[in-house]
C-alpha cells in the first residue's frame, strides 16, 4: 500500500485506490492529509558535517554488514550513512560525538591491525567475519555494562533505527501502512508476512 | 458528492480566531481556556444562545490543516523519532519528560523556558506541570480514555471521614454523564461494574486474541475482577458527523477527519455552528475583574502573548477553565479587598490539595500460544481492569492501602525492528529475525488514586514573568498511602500474568512524579460550604454567583479513572444551572 505514497501515482488512481481500501469511508480531509505526506526519497543531497570521506566509506561498509543487502537493500542503501552523521552532528553532545569517532578510528585501527588494510578495502567475507566477532564481544552475556555504550552497540543502534525507520525500511523490508481503515486483531501469520513497520 | 461529513468538515475547517480589542460591547459570557472543559462550556453557552467568548492564551489552530505531522511517514521526520535533542534540552526540557511526549508530538507542548513555574527548591522528584498552549488544549493531545466515576467514588471522603466530603452524587451527574457522551461517542462494552458505571457505548473495539485469553484466565483465576476493552472516544462508527477511525494509531499527532473527541474537532465546531461564539487566541488571562458594590465578577483582565498589551473583557457570566494550576492562580491573581486570599479562598484552600493519578510501575510478560496470530490495523486503545480493591460492599477486597486502582494495558506484537539493538546478531540473520514481528507482550499499566493531601499545592511566588504575571510555585509528593498501593500495583500485576502462563515476566518501578499523570486537579475543591473548599455543587465559587470552574480544579477526590469525561459532565451540568439561574431571576444579568 505504500505505493499510494509514490508520487508518480496519479491523484485520482490515488484516490480510488484510497477509498477502496478505507471502505468508502475516506474523507476529503482524510485524504489530503495522505496525500500531502507524498514526498520524494531520500534526499541524496545530504551534506555530511561530522563524517569526512573515509570515515563515511568505513561507516557505509560497516552499516551493511550490520544489515546488508538480500532481496531487498541494505542500510547504505537506505541512507544510514547519512542518518548517522545527523545524528552525530545534530543530536549528540561533543564528548558523545568524539567518543564515537575515536571508537570508529580504533575500529578500523582494528581492521588493519587483524587483515592489513582498512576496513572498507577489506573482502567481504572479512568484513563479515570481523564484524561478527565484535558483534559477538559486544553482546556476550558476561558483557559488563558500559556508558557511554561500546562503539559497535551505538553503530548497531543507529543502523537499525535508521534502516527501519526509511522508506525503504519501512516499505520495501517491512510494510507500512498509513491509513490501515479497519481493525482486524487476529488474522493468521504466514511466512511471507512481514512485520509492520 | 454531498453528505453532511463534508459540511461539517467545510465548517470545522476555520474556527474563527479575532484579534479583539477592548470593546464595548459585552458578552454574555466569556468562558476562559479551550480545552476539555473549556469547549464544553464554550458549547453549551453559546447552543443556549448567550454570546460567548472563548479566550485562550495559546496560538491559534485550525482543525486538519495544524496537524502537521498526521500521517507523516517515519522517514519525513528530521531525526526519526530520536527527537530533536539539542532543542528538547534548550526548549522542553520539563514537557519532554511526559509520556505522549515525542518527535512527532512535541509541538503540542509548551516551550517551557517561556512558560515557567517553579518547584521546590532541591527536590528531585518535581512536579512535573505538562501543557499545551494552542486552541483546543490538551483535548487535542489526551489519551482519550474516557471512565465514568462511580457512586463509591463520589462516597469515598465521607465514607471514610477523609478529605472534604463531595457535595454530589453519582445520581446528581448520571444524565449528565449521558448527556455528554452522547456527543463525544465513546467507544466501550457494557459489563455493569458497580465500581465502573457503563457509559452511552459506541461498539467496542475488538481485542487481541492474547487479550481474550488473558481476560479468560483472570476472570477464572481471581474472582472479582474483570477486563474488558478500554473506553475511548474515538469512533467506531460514523458520528455526530465525524469519520469512524481509520486505524493509523498515533491520535495525538491530530486526527483531520475528528474520530476522536477534541475542542478542534467536536465542541468549539457545534459552538461556532450557532453564531454566537468568538475566539480570541493568544489571549493570557491575568485575573477577574470583581465588582463589589455588584457582589460579582464583571469582566476579564487579559494579556495579548504576541504584543502584551493589556485589555479587559466583560460579560455577565465567567467560566474558568484553565486547567487546574492555572484556574487557582487566576483565582489568586484576583484577590479584592473584600477577598485578600483570592476569590473562591475564605475556606484558605484554593491551590491546596493538588492530585493526579500515579502510575510508571506495573509488569510485563510474553503471552505463548500465538505466534501464528498476528493483526491488522493500529488499534488506539487498550484493555481495562477496573478497581477490584478495597470494594466499600466487599471486606474480603480490602487491602493496607485505602482506595484503589485500575490496569490499562494490553496485548500486541510492537517489539519489533526496536528490539534489533538490544539482541546479537548481524547481517542476513538479523534481518531475517527482524522482518517477523514481535513476540505478544502483554503490558499491565495501572494508574492509581492520589489522595487529597493539602501539603500538595500550588501557590504565587514574588517572581513575574514576561508578562508581568507572578510565577507559581508547585510541590507535590507522594505520601504513604500512594507508596503502598504501588506495591500491590506491581505485584497483583505479575499475579494476573502468571494466572495466564505468561514467561519472561518483568517488573518496573519508575520515579513517579506528581503531575505526571497529566491528570492535574483538586486546586479549587468542590464544597457545600465556603469554609471547605472553593465551589459549590454546581462549581459555581462559593459566593460569587456569576463565576464557575468546571477544569480539574473541581475534584474533591480524584478516583483511579482517567478524569476528562467527568470534567465535561459537571461542565454541561454548570451550564444548564448558570442559565437556568440567569431565567429564574437568582441570577441577574
Amino acid at each position: 500500500m505504500h505505493d499510494l505514497l509514490n508520487p508518480t501515482l496519479g491523484r485520482r488512481a490515488a484516490l480510488r485506490r484510497l477509498s477502496g481500501i478505507l471502505g468508502g469511508i475516506a474523507t476529503a480531509p482524510l485524504v489530503s492529509s495522505l496525500l500531502g505526506g507524498c514526498t520524494p526519497p531520500e534526499p541524496t543531497g545530504y551534506a555530511f558535517a561530522t563524517l569526512d570521506a573515509a570515515q563515511q566509506r568505513t561507516i557505509a561498509a560497516l552499516v551493511d554488514q550490520v544489515i546488508p543487502a538480500t532481496d531487498t537493500p541494505g542500510a547504505a542503501e537506505a541512507g544510514v550513512p547519512a542518518f548517522v552523521d545527523k545524528i552525530l552532528s545534530e543530536w549528540a553532545e561533543p564528548d558523545e560525538r568524539q567518543g564515537f569517532l575515536d571508537g570508529l578510528a580504533a575500529f578500523d585501527a582494528r581492521a588493519t591491525e587483524e587483515h592489513g588494510a582498512a576496513f572498507a578495502g577489506l573482502d567481504a567475507p572479512t568484513k563479515q567475519a570481523l564484524v561478527e566477532a565484535i558483534d559477538a564481544e559486544t553482546y556476550a552475556p558476561d558483557a559488563p555494562p558500559a556508558d557511554p555504550p561500546p562503539f559497535f552497540r551505538m553503530v548497531k543502534e543507529l543502523t537499525v533505527v535508521g534502516y527501519y525507520t526509511s522508506r525503504i525500511g519501512a516499505t520495501e523490508e517491512l510494510r507500512w501502512n498509513p491509513a490501515p481503515g479497519r481493525w482486524n486483531p487476529d488474522l493468521s501469520l504466514t511466512d511471507e508476512m512481514r512485520a509492520w513497520a | 458528492m454531498s453528505h453532511p461529513r463534508d459540511a461539517h468538515a467545510a465548517l470545522i475547517d476555520k474556527i474563527c480566531t479575532v484579534n479583539l480589542q477592548t470593546t464595548t460591547e459585552p458578552f454574555d459570557a466569556i468562558v476562559i481556556g479551550s480545552g476539555m472543559s473549556g469547549g464544553w462550556a464554550a458549547k453549551e453557552l453559546c447552543e443556549k444562545g448567550l454570546r460567548t467568548l472563548v479566550l485562550e492564551r495559546g496560538r491559534p489552530v485550525e482543525h486538519g490543516t495544524d496537524y502537521i505531522t498526521e500521517h507523516r511517514a517515519p522517514w519525513d521526520a528530521p531525526f526519526r523519532g530520536m527527537e530533536d535533542r539539542q532543542r528538547v534540552q534548550e526548549r522542553q526540557f520539563r514537557q519532554s519528560k511526559a509520556g505522549p511526549f515525542n518527535e512527532h508530538t512535541a509541538h503540542w507542548y509548551v516551550d517551557d523556558a517561556d512558560n515557567v513555574y517553579e518547584t521546590e527548591d532541591e527536590t528531585p522528584e518535581e512536579f512535573l506541570w505538562v501543557r499545551g498552549y494552542h486552541l483546543g488544549g490538551r483535548s487535542v493531545m489526551w489519551g482519550r480514555q474516557s471512565y465514568r466515576l462511580a457512586p463509591m467514588d463520589f462516597e469515598a471522603n465521607a465514607r471514610e471521614g477523609r478529605g472534604t466530603p463531595w457535595p454530589v452524587t453519582y445520581a446528581d451527574v448520571e444524565p449528565w454523564y449521558s448527556y455528554v457522551e452522547r456527543f463525544v461517542g465513546i467507544s466501550g462494552e457494557a459489563r455493569g461494574f458497580r465500581q465502573l458505571p457503563d457509559s452511552e457505548f459506541l461498539p467496542p473495539m475488538a481485542m487481541t486474541g492474547a487479550e481474550l485469553h488473558t481476560k479468560a484466565a483472570i476472570e477464572r483465576t481471581f474472582p472479582g475482577r474483570a477486563m474488558t476493552i478500554g473506553r475511548a472516544a474515538i469512533l467506531t462508527q460514523p458520528h455526530m458527523g465525524r469519520a469512524a477511525c481509520h486505524y493509523c494509531g498515533p491520535c495525538d499527532r491530530g486526527c483531520s477527519v475528528g474520530a476522536y473527541f477534541s475542542s478542534l474537532s467536536s465542541t468549539l465546531p457545534a459552538a461556532q455552528a450557532t453564531g454566537n461564539l468568538t475566539v480570541r487566541a493568544n489571549s493570557i488571562v491575568h485575573s477577574l475583574v470583581y465588582d463589589e458594590e455588584l457582589d460579582r465578577v464583571t469582566g476579564v483582565r487579559v494579556i495579548d502573548r504576541v504584543t502584551k498589551e493589556e485589555m479587559e473583557f466583560s460579560a455577565n457570566l465567567v467560566f474558568l477553565n484553565a486547567s487546574a494550576v492555572a484556574s487557582a492562580v487566576i483565582l489568586m491573581n484576583s484577590a479584592t479587598s473584600r477577598f485578600p486570599d483570592g476569590l473562591g479562598n475564605q475556606s484558605g484552600l484554593l491551590g491546596k490539595g493538588i492530585m493526579d493519578h500515579h502510575f510508571k510501575c506495573g509488569a510485563y510478560g510474553t503471552i505463548p500460544g500465538f505466534e501464528d496470530r498476528y493483526y491488522y490495523g493500529n488499534r488506539p486503545n487498550g484493555i481495562y481492569i477496573p478497581r477490584y480493591q478495597n470494594l466499600p460492599w466487599d471486606s474480603s477486597t480490602n487491602r493496607d492501602f485505602v482506595r484503589g486502582f485500575g490496569y490499562q494495558g494490553g496485548a500486541g506484537r510492537t517489539l519489533n525492528w526496536g528490539r534489533g539493538s538490544g539482541m546479537p546478531g548481524v547481517g542476513v540473520a538479523l534481518k531475517d529475525e527482524l522482518r517477523k514481528p514481535g513476540p505478544w507482550q502483554f503490558v499491565m499499566y495501572p494508574f492509581g488514586e492520589v489522595l487529597a493531601n493539602d501539603d500538595n499545592r500550588v501557590e504565587l511566588t514574588d517572581e513575574v514573568d514576561q508578562w508581568g504575571l507572578r510565577i507559581p510555585r508547585i510541590v507535590g509528593h507522594l505520601s504513604e498511602n500512594e507508596l503502598k498501593m504501588r506495591e500491590a500495583m506491581v505485584a497483583d500485576g505479575v499475579a494476573m500474568l502468571e494466572a495466564a502462563g505468561a514467561t519472561e515476566i518483568g517488573t518496573f518501578e519508575d520515579p513517579y512524579r506528581l503531575g505526571e499523570g497529566i491528570h492535574e486537579m483538586g486546586t479549587a475543591r468542590m464544597s457545600d460550604n465556603p469554609q471547605t473548599g472553593c465551589v459549590d455543587a454546581f462549581n459555581r465559587v462559593h459566593e460569587i454567583p456569576n463565576l464557575y470552574v468546571t477544569d480539574g480544579a473541581f475534584m474533591t477526590s480524584a478516583g483511579c479513572q482517567n478524569p476528562s469525561l467527568t470534567y465535561m459532565a459537571f461542565t454541561a451540568r454548570a451550564v444548564d444551572h448558570a442559565v437556568e439561574s440567569m431565567k429564574n431571576g437568582e441570577l441577574r444579568v
